[in-house]
């Protein structure tokens, strides 16, 4: 079969690789017919997250059909229109029966690299290097995903591909990252970062009860179509001091939960970010937490700091006295697909949330590398590639 | 006068930095270093299976599970009510396996001793419920034998005692709460032969020891 591998620091090739095939009870194969570039990705190929070999299949954000079941599968059936959440879970340790999905204990067989990194391993991902488990990712024609019953969820009639594909990851990180926020109703959101998860982030803190959401990124369509589709208020940082903004669109407060959706490789202007990019590029600090940095000190006293966007080791500088002396709550964490999935299917059904727009790059699998490089730099309006293998 | 209170003040820095990294170096060797008692190595392994002790020991006893679950890496021969034969396998296909008699003593606690293998070795597990509902602890002692150089040399290549019962500890958790251990290995990659045989042994390594 054709599949998108990763083939050393900053390149993307299609090759041919042999087809996955079952290899457990549980396990199911998935013909996948869209599968959804993701900036999480951009860390791997820029070798940020230094665990990728070269050869290892990409993508983890997709939907597809079921072409075959392990003899232990009792939820779904060949021919089910299926979407998989990206995060990898077992169903059966204390973190699964307790819905904390992306912590669990028994579906990363490569754990000993998180255990040093961090302490513990979570959960494996799909296509997403051997930190997180070494699986085969979804820029492929098939793909074996494990624990079928757990990770896999029927799509509900009518509802197209190209936008079910973000309820495998986007969605639920965006719902997460607002469910962070403990919303009881009317609160201000701000939301860094106006790709797919930051889009669906806000969405779903209107969803959750808050009443203003203010979206802050650098790329005028971007803040431009998420004001449009979603209804949120906008910071462009390039040409505003986005403390500054938020302290006079709060009336002096400071939003009282603040969603980062950016994460390792955020961008800002000005000196201090230009010495965390020379302390990454020499690998010196391995995260820029420019956005994470900006929340914590937006943020209103006793406020909730949300991240989402991923990271993966060190950083430098980071405000833990404005975090203490304000009383913040830091949450955090890869999504609980699982968790979430089922809830937003049915929103999708019921039109609450429309994810599709998000598609703006439907590609052929042949044209990968060039989605990474749309999504990547930005170019053509991109919010998504997506990939039809 | 003042050139000799520099020089000894500089030596005074210099000695008491000497001694401190010395006993820095030294206290993290202590700690990273297994108890030895009587020239056996001893080490201490535990593991949380988020089930009730009552389940974990009907795992052990329910033949048909367990053989299952142990197909791919060992095989047990029960020898009275009390005693088993495990003879692992090697999962290369070489002969570096080893034979291991199991006593069982009561509910929840058993002891092996490896009576041919590569090095000598014996062990107690011992199951106790865990706090707040959590399951049970499975806990593990393990003692071998082994000179300082051998040790070095099987951490460095994955054949040592403490990494093997760290993995079985792992195995044994997921094969008890999902029914499986998951393996990535040969999963479809776009790598020629010669990469995948260089990425499976860097996967080895991070299968390998870890917490347990």
């Amino acid at each position: 079969m054709r599949a998108l591998c990763w083939e050393g620091v900053g390149k993307l090739a299609v090759r041919d690789v042999p087809e996955p095939r079952i290899r457990a009870e549980g396990d199911i194969l998935v013909r996948v017919r869209a599968s959804s570039v993701c900036g999480s990705d951009l860390h791997l190929i820029n070798g940020y997250l230094p665990a990728m070999r070269e050869g290892d299949i990409l993508g983890h954000e997709f939907t597809g059909e079921v072409v075959e079941t392990g003899p232990g599968v009792r939820r779904h059936q060949v021919g089910d229109r299926v979407v998989v959440g990206s995060v990898v879970a077992c169903g059966g340790c204390w973190y699964c029966r307790t819905e904390q999905y992306s912590l669990c204990d028994n579906s990363n067989p490569q754990p000993v690299f998180t255990e040093k990194l961090w302490g513990h391993s979570p959960a494996g991902i799909l296509g997403y290097s051997h930190a997180a488990g070494g699986y085969a990712g979804s820029h492929a024609e098939y793909i074996r995903v494990p624990f079928g019953d757990v990770g896999a969820f029927g799509v509900p009639d009518g509802v197209p591909d190209d936008s079910v594909v973000f309820a495998s990851d986007a969605m639920p990180t965006g719902w997460m990252a607002a469910d962070f926020c403990g919303l009881t109703g009317g609160e201000v959101v701000a939301v860094w970062g106006a790709g797919g998860v930051g889009q669906m982030a806000a969405r779903s803190a209107q969803l959750l009860g808050a009443e203003r959401v203010i979206m802050i990124d650098r790329f005028p369509d971007r803040l431009a179509t998420a004001a449009d589709r979603v209804g949120v208020e906008t910071i462009n940082y390039a040409e505003t001091d986005v403390l500054e903004a938020l302290r006079e669109l709060t009336a002096g407060r400071g939003p009282d939960a603040c969603i980062e959706a950016v994460g390792m490789e955020s961008h800002d202007v000005g000196p201090t970010y230009a010495y965390d990019r020379v302390k990454q590029s020499a690998r010196l600090q391995t995260d820029r937490p420019t956005s994470v940095r900006q929340a914590i000190m937006a943020c209103r006293k006793g406020g909730t700091v949300s991240i989402v966007g991923v990271y993966a080791g060190l950083i430098d500088k980071f405000p833990l006295g404005a975090a203490m002396n304000k009383a913040l709550v830091l949450r955090m964490g890869q999504m609980h697909a699982q968790r979430y999935i089922p809830m937003l299917l049915d929103r999708i059904a019921a039109g609450e949330i429309d994810p599709g727009y998000l598609a703006t790059h439907p590609l052929p699998l042949e044209q990968g590398a060039r989605g990474y490089e749309l999504f990547e730099k930005k170019q053509d309006g991109c919010l998504r590639s997506v990939l039809h293998p | 006068m003042t050139s000799n209170g520099t020089r000894w003040a500089l030596l005074g820095v210099a000695a008491a930095s000497a001694v401190g990294v010395g006993r820095a170096v030294a206290r993290r060797r202590r700690r990273h270093q297994p108890e030895r008692q009587d020239g056996w190595y001893v080490v201490r392994r535990g593991v949380t299976v988020d089930r009730p002790r009552d389940a974990v020991i009907g795992f052990w006893t329910d033949r048909e599970r367990l053989d299952r679950a142990l197909a791919e890496w060992a095989t047990l021969e029960q020898l009275d009510d009390r005693r088993w034969r495990c003879v692992s396998r090697d999962p290369g296909g070489g002969d570096s396996g080893w034979r291991a008699e199991i006593t069982v003593d009561g509910p929840g606690t058993l002891r092996w001793r490896v009576e041919d293998g590569p090095v000598p070795q014996e062990g107690r597990v011992e199951l106790t419920e865990a706090s707040q509902g959590r399951g049970t602890e499975i806990r593990a002692e393990l003692r071998y034998r082994s000179g300082r150089l051998r040790r070095v040399v099987g951490l460095a290549g994955g054949h040592e005692p403490d990494l093997a019962l760290r993995d079985a500890l792992r195995r044994v958790k997921s094969l008890i709460e999902c029914g499986q251990v998951i393996d990535t290995r040969r999963d479809p990659s776009g790598r020629s032969p010669a990469q995948e045989k260089a990425t499976d042994r860097m996967r080895e390594k991070l299968m390998t020891g870890g917490r347990a």
